[in-house]
């Protein structure tokens, strides 16, 4: 019989501005002065990236133990090793701690060296903060208000590089911001597997550079506008569009596809202006795809459904919700079991999925189902399956072991007519079905934007947007986590899942179905996975499941 | 891309000197195209990277950075002239314009970013490049490959339509008496001639021969006991460094010897390459079985076009008499060395720097920790780089045993060294002496027969234009141990300091490279120091924020002092931008750009104050550009919010800038 024992992690004393501590071996330096409360100015230095130490802002005063003639450290009187102090400054971001090291982060030798760095890194920088995006969350500007000497002597002309380089489709460069860390030439080889940044030139007149054959295309490129210290690398999606310090940030999650990286929404005034990852390190590391970041402006776009129609003489009439959903109460009671089919969305929340799932048990249908999206994943974060939640459809129900596999018998029912009402949520079933859905006598669509199916719909319910609502999503790896509302859906548009409550309403009857949490509640009593959950308690971190 | 098949199978062999790595071979490939096509062309900068599987950006990264390689083409003979401080001293900025004339070359407009000139009929083009390693023969240039020395008005003509070259003449001089050549024995020898035969009848590798019949760390210990310090510029200790290396790790153990020579001042490995190539080589060989590396390389740099060919021939013939390759004289060790041509970086004389490059990348030096050579060098296994001269003395310790070697010199400071005097001295040259044998007075009076034009010395930088300057008026304070053991303090002027690495050391400059240059009172301590800081400038490599930015600042500095525009802050400011470089960068670079304008500036202060008088202008717009600075003797005194600027002082005739026509806004 084995028994396991984790490896005990080895703790060193580390002596950090007077103070001993206490960090486990292999801790970096640098964070463990994090760790300390000592923050340690940096550019170069990324946790997820290997160290170059080339831009010098970390430096520190180290110290080792001071040995003796025995080759042992002299012990001083506070009986931890005495620390002989090393006269050069040396940088703390490409050295683990060590037994007895000594650090000094707020030492005049500490502060000089920050200073100087400061200096050099302005001298040839231009005077781009009113016009440049990286303004409020720039770390030039905010070491240089912590740790620069606040005035320049610089009599000389600047050095000039390109400005308003389009790099990538997507990322804009000025190589006169650069400060030449090189994060981006280490992200692009060691991260997204795409060797194709590089320095040219020498010395001062060094700068950033795609080979001319090649740009930064890759579906990771935004990233390095993450994190580019300086306004060298922006987002030309972003660009001159909003400044930063405006934005509301609303920790959420990726809908676009099934990995569901953990993201912030940055917005403004009911506007998303951009989305940037967030720190999961069981999801997606600090990145996100580019597919998945500008995948948002669908949220703004003009064609948005704000009020619910009715299919009249003329088209799509707009009405009052009472009266659309009254309309939906009398239809939808006409017809029964397999007359009746539901095509969901596997982007849909499991709050609306288990929502819709009740809606085809009320209407007494089997045939329900989601449409698969699948499309080339890579091996990074990219999942093939473009659904956001299709481990959610299968817990809810709405789907089986293979997404999609009920739309077969759907197809058939709706060319025999032999199904006579189709609803249709979150979803264009034209895309998959065809034109044949208009063969049901009641198509009943909740959709955000017009598409082929609310063209056809004889009742159009305007629903809401992955940023406009709160809910949960399962992951690919069967982690539930949860949306978080950023901003206010336009016009009379509502909640899929209180459309969905109100088309059960209809159907039949009071539910008792106030809240979204009463939802997360009925889920968390009738599905053992989610059993002991609720909707708060998801965090922002999310929960993995037991599926 | 038409490579022709001959070129095609070159390149397939050189592509083999590199077995661990295919990018290693990126910068011979970029030479062997460059020496083909006449530059590198778009298309041979894809076809490298496809040849060898690597990014097409990094193959662009090299050619950008090393500026050797150039993307367009030059003239049908590419000048190079040196514009390094002894060759400027001789007058080599008169000597390229009076190349430019006689070649037909309109040189303005030219810049770091377009460095070559080629004359409207396409026969000749220049280029103003950094130290050739030829101090002692100033002006010196390069026309193609040809190396011409001492070139005057006179002779411009063969340099332009050159026919020979004068790297392998030998300067058919006795030594001197003071001097003891051991190292240098065969430089300049009658009758001598570089090849093996000549080598071998003069009783050549015989020390390999004694070497391999005895343990490598036998001759680890010879070198220990020795007390051989590296002679390209570090002084540190040979047989310490050799001990870093441990026998029978997992990985195998690598040797490059440095021939990157190229700090300003320097110019003895240059005489070991082009004539006596195989000493080299068996002190190599012989250091290879002592660390037990079995795969060496020479990394020359790219401006001995001949040196690199005589010594691939020297260890071609080396091979054919079984000195290299498998079980060398059946002592079961086995060797494998191979050239690798640098490419006009000075840089890459830094350890981690040359390793860099060696792997196919941009010269940046590594950080230590952790990459210390002895234990993550080239491809991360471990590697000694020793300089030239360093590996020569180590077959003479085989020969004469370490203690024996010990004797020679000082103290701590043992053997000889060769001194390279330059600058404003009757006889300038190359000096093999006992490390400390030698005064600082004796080897500039006695040897090289005192000040050029009867002059007054000013200052002397003695180890290379990284080490501090020294006034020729100060007064040191040398603490030196007695025979009894016991220390005692003395104090001595320039004349008397010994030319030894501990001695130099204690009057506050270094022993560095050996590359001694000596400036009269005819020189201005300005013009010196805006010619190293426009050295350290364009060899920065750019790496790391101190050096990268303050390198380019301090140069801009001193071109606005010696152009007129200095400011009373200045000299204050030059010494605060040197002082946050030093220390704080990722190689030694740091100090040696910031050493020069320290050490210049505390020692001619008054120099550099005289030089800046203007009031310092206010940092508020209108900002003064540099020009104004330079041109106008008044500058407009700092403002206050409800005050007018005083407008009178600025007579800005016929300029149009935003300053300008602020200011006059003020004055309606």
């Amino acid at each position: 019989m084995s028994t396991e024992t984790a490896a005990p992690v080895q703790l060193l004393n580390v002596q950090i501005d007077g103070i001993w501590m206490q960090f486990p071996k292999g801790t970096r330096v640098i964070e463990a002065c994090s760790q300390a409360g000592k923050f340690v100015p940096r550019y170069c230095y990324h946790p997820r990236l290997s160290s170059p130490g080339n831009c010098r802002m970390c430096l520190i005063e180290m110290g080792m133990p001071k040995m003796g003639p025995d080759r042992k450290p002299v012990i001083g009187p506070d009986g931890k090793a005495e620390i002989g102090w090393i006269p050069r400054p040396q940088i703390s971001c490409a050295q683990d701690v060590a037994e007895g090291m000594g650090i000094r982060t707020d030492s005049p030798m500490v502060k000089e060296c920050r200073q100087g760095v400061m200096e050099f890194l302005l001298i040839n920088h231009p005077l781009d903060c009113p016009i440049c995006d990286q303004a409020g969350e720039c770390q030039l500007q905010e070491f240089s208000v912590e740790y620069g000497n606040g005035g320049s002597r610089f009599l000389e002309h600047k050095v000039k590089k390109p400005k308003n380089v389009e790099v990538g489709p997507r990322v804009t460069l000025d190589a006169e911001r650069c400060v030449l860390c090189s994060r981006c030439i280490r992200f692009m080889k060691e991260v997204a597997h795409d060797d194709v940044l590089g320095f040219v030139d020498r010395g001062s007149h060094s700068t950033i550079a795609c080979h001319p054959d090649r740009t930064l295309d890759s579906n990771y490129s935004l990233n390095t506008v993450d994190i580019c210290p300086v306004g060298a690398l922006t987002s030309s999606d972003f660009r001159f569009k909003m400044r930063v310090w405006f934005l509301k940030e609303t920790k959420s999650v990726c809908a676009s596809c099934a990995t569901g990286c953990n993201t912030i929404i940055g917005s403004r005034e009911n506007i998303v202006y951009r989305q940037t990852p967030r720190e999961n390190n069981d999801v997606n590391s600090v990145w996100m795809c580019d597919y998945g970041r500008l995948n948002f402006h669908q949220l703004q776009s003009p064609e948005r459904l704000t009020n619910p129609t009715i299919k009249g003489p003329s088209g799509n009439e707009i009405t009052q919700w009472e009266i659309a959903l009254s309309r939906a109460s009398t239809e939808l009671k006409r017809h029964r079991g397999d007359a009746v089919a539901i095509i969901a969305s596997g982007s849909l929340t499991n709050e609306e999925l288990f929502l819709t799932r009740k809606l085809g048990d009320a209407l007494g249908t089997k045939l329900i189902d989601i449409i698969p999206r699948n499309a080339e994943g890579d091996k990074i974060l990219l999942s093939a399956d473009r659904n956001a939640n299709t481990a959610g459809a299968r817990l809810m129900g709405v789907t089986g072991g293979v997404p999609g596999s009920l739309l077969g018998l759907i197809s058939t029912g709706l060319k025999n007519k032999t199904i006579k009402t189709l609803i249709v949520i979150g979803e264009d079933a034209t895309t998959t079905l065809g034109e044949e859905i208009a063969n049901a006598q009641l198509i009943l669509s909740v959709s955000m934007l017009p598409n082929g199916t609310t063209k056809l719909a004889h009742l159009v319910f305007p629903s809401v947007g992955f940023a406009e609502k709160r809910g949960s999503l399962v992951n690919k790896d069967g982690r539930l986590q949860r949306l978080n509302r950023a901003i206010q859906a336009p016009g009379a548009a509502r909640d899929d899942w209180e459309i969905i409550r109100d088309l059960l309403h209809g159907v039949s009857g009071a539910n008792g179905i106030y809240m979204i949490e009463d939802v997360f509640k009925q889920m968390a009593a009738s599905i053992p996975a989610l059993a002991g959950l609720s909707l708060s308690k998801i965090g922002d971190l999310g929960v993995p499941l037991k599926l | 891309m038409n490579i022709p098949a001959t070129l095609e199978s070159k390149i397939n062999e050189v592509i083999t000197h590199y077995p661990v790595s295919r990018r290693s071979a990126t910068m011979p490939l970029l030479h062997m195209i460059q020496e083909h096509f006449g530059f590198i062309s778009d298309e041979a900068v894809t076809w490298v990277a496809s040849k060898l599987e690597i990014e097409p950006i990094n193959v662009l990264e090299l050619v950008t950075f090393y500026p050797m390689f150039r993307r367009k083409p030059a003239g049908q003979t590419h000048i190079r002239v040196c514009r390094t401080l002894s060759c400027a001293m001789a007058g080599s900025y008169a000597l390229l314009e009076k190349v430019c004339k006689a070649a037909g070359i309109e040189r303005h407009g030219h810049d770091h970013g377009n460095p070559i000139a080629v004359s409207k009929d396409g026969k000749y083009s220049i280029e103003f490049v950094e130290c050739l390693a030829s101090c002692g023969t100033a002006p010196v240039a390069m026309s193609g490959d040809d190396f011409h020395e001492k070139v005057t008005d006179e002779n411009i003509k063969d340099l332009l339509d050159s026919t020979s070259s004068s790297a392998t003449v030998p300067k058919l001089h006795p030594p001197h008496p003071r001097e003891k050549r051991i190292v240098f024995q065969n430089i300049d020898r009658d009758g001598w001639t570089n090849d093996i035969d000549k080598y071998l009848v003069y009783g050549g590798y015989e020390e390999l021969k004694k070497a391999l019949r005895t343990q490598p760390a036998d001759i680890v210990n010879e070198v220990k006991a020795s007390g051989l310090r590296g002679r390209g510029g570090a002084g540190f200790p040979c047989g310490v460094k050799w001990g870093f290396i441990k026998y029978g790790g997992p990985e195998p153990t690598y040797l490059i010897c440095n021939a990157d020579e190229s700090e300003p001042g320097t110019f003895k490995d240059r005489y070991i390459i082009h004539q006596d190539p195989h000493q080299l080589i068996e002190g190599m060989i012989i250091s290879c079985f002592a660390v037990q590396a079995n795969l060496a390389y020479i990394y020359v740099r790219g401006e001995f076009p001949e040196g690199a060919q005589i010594l691939e021939k020297a260890l071609a013939d080396a091979r054919a008499k079984g000195f290299l390759g498998k079980n060398i004289m059946g002592s079961g060790f086995d060797l494998e060395i191979y050239v690798h041509r640098g490419a006009g970086a000075y840089i890459c004389g830094e350890e981690t720097g040359l390793i860099e490059s060696l792997e196919g990348k941009r010269a940046y030096p590594r950080i230590k920790p952790p990459y210390f050579p002895a234990v993550l060098g080239l491809y991360q296994c471990p590697t000694i780089v020793n300089n030239v001269e360093t590996l020569c003395h180590v077959k003479h310790i085989v020969r004469m045993g370490g203690a024996e070697y010990a004797k020679l010199g000082r103290p701590n400071n043992t053997g000889t060294r060769i001194l390279c005097v330059s600058g404003d001295v009757q006889k300038p040259g190359y000096f093999e002496v006992e490390v400390g044998s030698l005064t600082m007075g004796e080897l500039i009076n006695d040897l090289c027969g005192g000040s050029k034009t009867g002059r007054k010395i000013k200052a002397v930088i003695p180890g290379g234009s990284s080490a501090k300057v020294l006034n020729a008026t100060e007064r040191f304070k040398l603490k030196e141990k007695q025979p009894d053991g016991s220390m005692a303090e003395r104090e001595i002027g320039f004349e008397d300091i010994p030319m030894d690495f501990d001695s130099l050391a204690a009057v506050g400059s270094m022993a560095g490279s050996g590359g001694v240059i000596v400036l009269d009172d005819s020189r201005d301590m300005v013009w010196t120091l805006n010619n190293i800081n426009e050295f350290y400038a364009h060899e920065s490599c750019g790496q790391c924020t101190p050096c990268r930015e303050g390198s380019l600042w301090m140069k801009k500095i001193t071109d606005r002092l010696l152009a007129g525009g200095g400011v009373t802050g200045d000299p204050a400011q030059l010494k605060t931008v040197a002082d946050n470089i030093a220390g704080r960068t990722i190689c030694a670079f740091g100090e040696a750009c910031a050493w020069p304008t320290q050490s210049f500036l505390a020692k001619f202060r008054p120099d550099f104050e005289a030089r800046a008088s203007k009031p310092v202008p206010p940092p508020m717009p209108p900002e003064i550009l540099p020009e104004q600075l330079i041109a106008h003797t008044d500058i407009p005194t700092l403002h206050g919010p409800h005050t007018e600027g005083t407008h009178e002082v600025i007579a800005m005739a016929g300029s149009t800038s935003a300053a300008d026509s602020a200011i006059s806004a003020h004055e309606h």
